[in-house]
């Protein structure tokens, strides 16, 4: 048996959309690991093990665009035939870039500072950011409004850098 | 003719009997290839047990031992033989697989040598320099004869065990040596995901558990979740270079400082010295304290010494657990168990500490130094095809970010840690050069920026990209990392379709052709080991014939035999002399047998002789 959904929410039964119902997600993915997962079919012939691999992996890459609010956003996208990763500066609103510049700074003194307590409260507020983000991006996307979508997710795209970077900050500092 | 074998009755297990049985059930083993210990497990209906040896050992040590003459010894015959030969007596070799020179900061009781082409450092021995895969497969080989011993005849595979954090380049290495000494690896499975399995903790609700694995030479910790039939790995951490030997080396260090020696030591002194410690540490296990004796020095070591001595180590061990924790965005207080691995989680203090970090109750139910193999022999009776229900699904990670080395040194990676595999990532790349056919790609393991402090798995070479302007040409890299944790790569040319050919060229592994040699070399040395055998047998017979026949001559030749038949059999010793020393084994055979014919006779008669002088002297009466 092959798997060859038309993309990734139809091979787990889910809807196309922005909204996704985590523990539906979970569910699929396990019942179709159990059916496709190399282990499986350990003592068959090469080409169903070869095959078995590349379901599988394939399952795996669904799963992982799907949960991550980012990729599948990106994904969603790509469904609507807007490549998300062409940067063009001019889409990217200027006061928003301001932000990010001044974010960076931040960041920097709050490292050269050594300030845990303050990077904790920036961690919090740039959460509520891409919260935000998110909640926006879903509803332009689902009216349509292809082009604002896009320009929120590079807008995401930053955002998510910026709490990785604060992340490997604290991790530094804590000695991990 | 073959003899048929009879179990002992209460042991051994009833043989499957092919005419008896509908389903002929196929026969697969679970192997812990440990540091210091080795062990392998059968299952069977979801029980599985270790398998041990005739004195109730089940533990096989991790060591071998080569002689001049090529003889191999494996496990406690060649542990012991380390006492006087510790130069040819090799152990831990699992910290030199898919490792490089470099990579060993710590004294060896043996002495290594790089190979030509760089890589794995290849060990010096009586028998010539072995790779450490070679090594491994000589472990192998034991567990999988004592596998198939127990289950009287030939395996369908083996799972082989090896810690989570291993690197492609260790993994490819292991499996290497399963190859080596024949064995299909059924699946490479990480040790903690094992442990996950032998303790059943899928039973419960949905369940955050933490394996702890401190082996003798690895740690491992796994963040794991679990739920009916599915465990799966959401992060995993440790230290490939940390282990209970390193627990003796501080105790080694210690010693060496309070008997104020300095000098260089020699490899037999490094082999006691290593024992010493580790006798030690487990007498502080039970006692507080230990009498501990080097040549001419005798100290005391108390637990609390020895604490303080390891505590930086177990820090290490527990700074591991913090990472995986927030590599998996998961709060202490979520996990409810927390399973002890490995001989090492013996030690109190280790315990003790982990107790305390994770304010829960540390398994311990299971024998630390079984319990992955066991999981292993689980998993490998159901991958064997052996049904038993609902199957369970493990669903593995890579520990470390699969990346590429690009412009300026910098590593860029493409699969992340802790991806659930298998997985597949395609990348493209374009040619620098017009007519351009080929191009190299430095595939590397790790999770830093610079090349220079990543792990270099390989070098793979794509050729046969069609020649076309620089920049046109749209090479598409499908990097696949399947469910062992091995790495494949392929290339195909976008605009025209043409698949590239790979040649891999790892860093610290073995090549095809370095495989297919090994495997080559061993049946030859098989085979000649088997007419040594023969020959050195026939030589023994032939000689106890020719000892036998001359003290017979010696005592009777004169009295029972003619001149000429005297003459007859000497000849005949002399002859078989010759043979002995022509070193053809069917030669010896034949001669023996020929003399043996030829002396008939000669055994007859004196046989005659011997009941005539028993009888003399008797009368009838006293005979009857």
């Amino acid at each position: 048996m092959s798997l060859q959904p038309a993309n990734y929410f139809e091979l787990f039964s889910l809807p196309v959309s922005f909204q996704l119902e985590n523990t539906q997600l979970e569910v699929a993915y396990k019942k179709l690991q159990s059916e496709f997962h190399p282990d499986r079919v350990v003592n068959a012939d090469d080409r169903t093990r070869v095959q078995a691999l590349q379901q599988a992996s394939m399952i795996n890459d669904a799963y992982a665009t799907l949960k991550s609010p980012l990729k599948r956003a990106a994904y969603l996208l790509k469904l609507a035939g807007i490549d998300a990763e062409e940067h063009n500066q001019l889409h990217l609103d200027e006061a928003f870039l301001i932000q990010q510049m001044e974010m960076r700074e931040t960041l920097a003194s709050l490292i050269g500072d050594e300030d845990l307590e303050g990077l904790d409260a920036m961690k919090d507020s740039i959460d509520k950011e891409k919260t935000a983000r998110l909640a926006s991006f879903e509803a332009q996307f689902t009216a349509s409004h292809f082009v604002e979508a896009k320009s929120i997710y590079n807008q995401l795209q930053f955002i998510y850098k910026l709490l990785d970077e604060i992340d490997k900050a604290e991790e530094k500092l804590l000695d991990y | 003719m073959a003899l048929l074998s009879i179990s002992e009755p209460g042991q051994g297990k009833p043989q499957a009997h092919a005419a008896d049985n509908k389903v002929v059930k196929k026969r697969a083993i679970g192997i812990d290839l440990g540091t210091t210990n080795s062990l392998v497990a059968i299952a069977s209906e979801g029980r599985a047990h270790a398998l041990c040896d005739h004195d109730g050992l089940c533990l096989v040590p991790s060591v071998v031992h080569y002689a001049e003459d090529g003889k191999v010894t494996v496990g406690y015959e060649a542990w012991l033989k380390g006492a006087k030969d510790s130069r040819n007596t090799i152990s831990s070799v699992k910290r030199l697989m898919g490792r490089g020179k470099e990579d060993i900061h710590y004294d060896l009781p043996y002495e290594i040598v790089s190979a030509d082409n760089g890589g794995m450092p290849l060990i010096k021995t009586a028998a010539g320099n072995k790779s450490p895969v070679e090594v491994s497969a000589e472990i192998l080989k034991t567990l999988v004869r004592r596998g198939e011993e127990e289950l009287g005849g030939e395996l369908e595979g083996a799972v082989i065990t090896v810690p989570a954090y291993f690197d492609e380049s260790q993994r490819q290495a292991t499996k290497d040596a399963a190859q080596l000494a024949g064995i299909k690896v059924l699946r490479l499975l990480g040790e903690p995901t094992a442990a996950a399995i032998a303790y059943g903790l899928d039973r419960k609700q949905e369940e955050t558990v933490m394996i702890y694995d401190l082996g003798g030479g690895t740690f491992d910790v796994s963040l794991m979740r679990l739920e009916q039939g599915v465990f799966k790995v959401l992060a995993t951490g440790g230290d490939a270079a940390l282990g209970g030997d390193d627990l003796d080396r501080t105790i080694i260090r210690w010693v060496l400082n309070e008997a104020g020696i300095t000098d260089e030591l020699s490899y037999a002194q490094l082999n006691s010295l290593a024992s010493i410690a580790r006798h030690a540490k487990h007498e502080l296990t039970q006692s507080e304290q230990t009498q501990v004796t080097f040549e001419q020095w005798s100290g005391t070591l108390t637990r609390e010494q020895f604490n303080t001595l390891i505590d930086v180590l177990v820090e290490q061990t527990i700074k591991a657990c913090r990472r995986v924790l927030r590599d998996a965005k998961v709060t202490v207080d979520e996990i409810s168990d927390v399973v002890m691995v490995g001989g090492s989680t013996r030690t109190p203090r280790v315990r003790e500490r982990v107790s305390e970090f994770f304010g829960a109750e540390v398994h311990t139910e299971i024998d630390p130094d079984k319990v992955v193999a066991v999981g292993a022999a689980l998993q490998a009776d159901v991958l064997a095809g052996n049904k038993y229900g609902d199957d369970i699904l493990l669903l593995d990670v890579i520990p470390l970010s699969l990346g590429i080395e690009t412009m300026g040194g910098l590593m860029e990676k493409i699969i992340p840690r802790n991806t659930t595999i298998p997985v597949a990532r395609a990348q493209q790349f374009t040619t620098y050069k017009d007519g351009q056919t080929a191009m190299s790609l430095h595939v590397l393991q790790g999770e830093r920026e610079l090349v220079s402090d990543c792990r270099s798995l390989a070098m793979f070479e794509l050729k046969g990209i069609p020649p076309m302007v620089a920049g046109a040409a749209v090479i598409e890299v499908t990097f696949q990392v399947d469910a062992d944790g091995l790495m494949e790569v392929q290339a195909k040319e976008l605009s025209t379709g043409t698949v590239s050919s790979v040649v891999i060229k790892p860093s610290y592994g073995l090549e095809d052709k370095d495989i297919e040699k090994m495997i080559m070399d061993s049946y030859s040395s098989a085979a000649s080991d088997k007419e040594a055998r023969a020959l050195q047998e026939s030589r023994v017979e032939a000689e106890r014939i020719i000892e036998a026949l001359v003290s017979a001559l010696v005592v009777d030749g004169q009295s029972l035999l003619s001149q000429a038949e005297y003459a007859c059999l000497e000849e005949g010793i002399l002859q078989l002399q010759k043979t002995i020393e022509s070193g053809d084994s069917d030669a010896i055979h034949e001669a023996s047998e020929a003399l043996n014919e030829a002396t008939l006779e000669f055994a007859g008669r004196r046989m005659n002789t011997q009941i005539k002088t028993a009888l003399a002297g008797h009368s009838i009466e006293e005979i009857d």
